[in-house]
């Protein structure tokens, strides 16, 4: 199941350039490449003539040009060239799809082109933001992207998966819980009060007793998690809102499915102390990252019992309350997006 | 600890509000305490359709949507509104005193 009237993250920055870069979302290959001035470019990944991927092929000034025969195409993915004769038939185009540079990261819109309105990118300014520190990556997971989804909205996993980085037993048994929907919208409050400090939080906070930890999650479809995440001494009055000689960070999220099967996790880790200090931002990225490899071994291994036994019976517990309505939200825009291409289909 | 007449204290008035349940336990039962238009109600927090906690649910209407499967139940009378449940939740008698909210065990 895929959202199309979105905008995913395609790309980072950096992965684009001169050199045709093929990806596959939403099972659509894409290629990618920029222009001579910079300009981010996307079309449909396979020629109008004989269906080789323009990614085989190269740049020619601000022309792809196929390997196989040397058709050329501009920006917008029209066939301009074609060797050996002059005359271009009007079908001889491919895709082309909306795409914008933000946040360090580049956005394609898979849906209808007339949607494809910027503003409608989420915000991950933590990425562009002197205020913040930051470091980003990338992971390909051979999981369907619903259950990194899940992953991100129930937190208890840390105490099991994430033992030796950003988790511990507190986590799992001693937070109270508060999950808040809108139309569009899960936000999951986790406190965890007076408790131990988990290993990542020792090793970039410096804490040497108990902590008042928050974990905020909050989903934005169809597959955004933005995560504000920190700890204070306890007892210095986080809950109620001042945060005081501790730590806060941002763990960001978006997903980008690849096919039923696969997907492209982007993700980084924002810090708000000590910003300018590369080396910490360093250091809680690795934790991060080691934490983030241990769930990617865990999504493929679930992708693998679902391979074996599609759509199992499962039993939901009190912590998927988040998971859930998630679910329940994507499921309904699915439904009015079919409806709404039925709709058009049929006019 | 109930008195004679089954009543337990169970929390204070202050700690309840209008948008969220409070979690309760009056003797080995877990309740969720609600308050509604100023008035006070006291139900069964275990859904019955899966035992999820309605407490962690979501208020909407007078009535409590299950976090889990979506049943939903009035809480002014316990009555079942959407499936999946099909069993109405217990209510308990409430008497509010001195800032404290206590509970009737009812048999």
């Amino acid at each position: 199941m895929f959202l199309r009237n979105y905008w995913y993250v395609a790309a980072t920055d950096s992965e684009i350039g001169r050199k045709p870069f093929a990806r596959t979302i939403l099972g659509e290959p894409i290629v990618l490449f920029r222009t001579e001035g910079g300009a981010p470019v996307a079309f449909e990944d396979r020629c109008a003539h004989r269906h080789l991927p323009l990614s085989m092929g190269k740049l020619v000034g601000d022309r792809l040009q196929c390997h196989y025969h040397g058709l050329q195409y501009d920006r917008t993915g029209r066939c301009v060239r074609i060797p050996g004769q002059d005359q271009i038939p009007p079908d001889a185009k491919v895709k082309a799809y909306p795409v914008v540079e933000r946040y360090h990261w580049l956005w394609i819109w898979m849906g209808d082109p007339a949607l494809a309105d910027p503003a409608r990118i989420t915000d991950f300014h933590w990425l562009d933001d002197a205020d913040w520190g930051a470091k980003s990556s990338y992971l390909y997971v051979k999981s369907n992207w619903q259950l990194i989804v899940d992953n991100l909205l129930d937190l208890t996993h840390l105490a099991f998966v994430h033992e030796s980085t950003i988790g511990n037993a507190a986590l799992a048994e001693h937070a109270t819980v508060k999950v808040t929907r809108a139309p569009n919208n899960v936000v999951v409050t986790r406190w965890i009060i007076d408790q131990p400090a988990p290993p990542t939080f020792v090793k970039v906070g410096g804490f040497t007793s108990n902590v008042d930890r928050w974990q905020i999650i909050d989903f934005t479809p169809p597959a955004f998690l933005r995560l504000d995440v920190g700890a204070t001494p306890t007892g210095t009055g986080a809950p109620q809102g001042k945060r005081v000689g501790g730590i806060t960070m941002r763990n960001l999220n978006a997903i980008t499915p690849e096919t039923e099967k696969t997907a492209h996790y982007f993700w980084a880790q924002a810090h708000d102390f000590d910003v300018k200090n590369a080396g910490l931002t360093q250091k809680i990225f690795e934790q991060i990252e080691t934490a983030f490899h241990e769930d990617v071994a865990v999504f493929t291994a679930q992708q693998r019992s679902l391979d074996a036994i599609p759509n199992p019976p499962q039993v939901d517990i009190n912590a998927d309350t988040g998971v859930i309505q998630a679910r329940r939200i994507l499921d309904r825009l699915h439904t009015q997006e079919q409806a709404a291409l039925h709709a058009t289909a049929a006019e | 600890m109930q008195d004679a007449d089954g009543w337990q204290r169970v929390a204070a008035l202050a700690d309840l509000a209008d948008d969220a349940a409070l979690p309760a336990k009056l003797g080995n039962r877990r309740i969720a305490l609600y308050r509604l238009d100023g008035k006070v109600h006291a139900l069964d927090d275990v859904c019955t359709h899966a035992l999820a906690l309605l407490s962690q649910g979501f208020i909407e209407g007078g009535a409590v949507e299950c976090p889990l499967h979506g049943a939903r139940f009035d809480i002014a009378t316990g009555r079942c509104l959407a499936p999946p449940a099909t069993v109405d939740l217990r209510t308990y008698e409430v008497r509010i005193e001195g800032g404290e909210v206590f509970v009737r065990a009812a048999d």
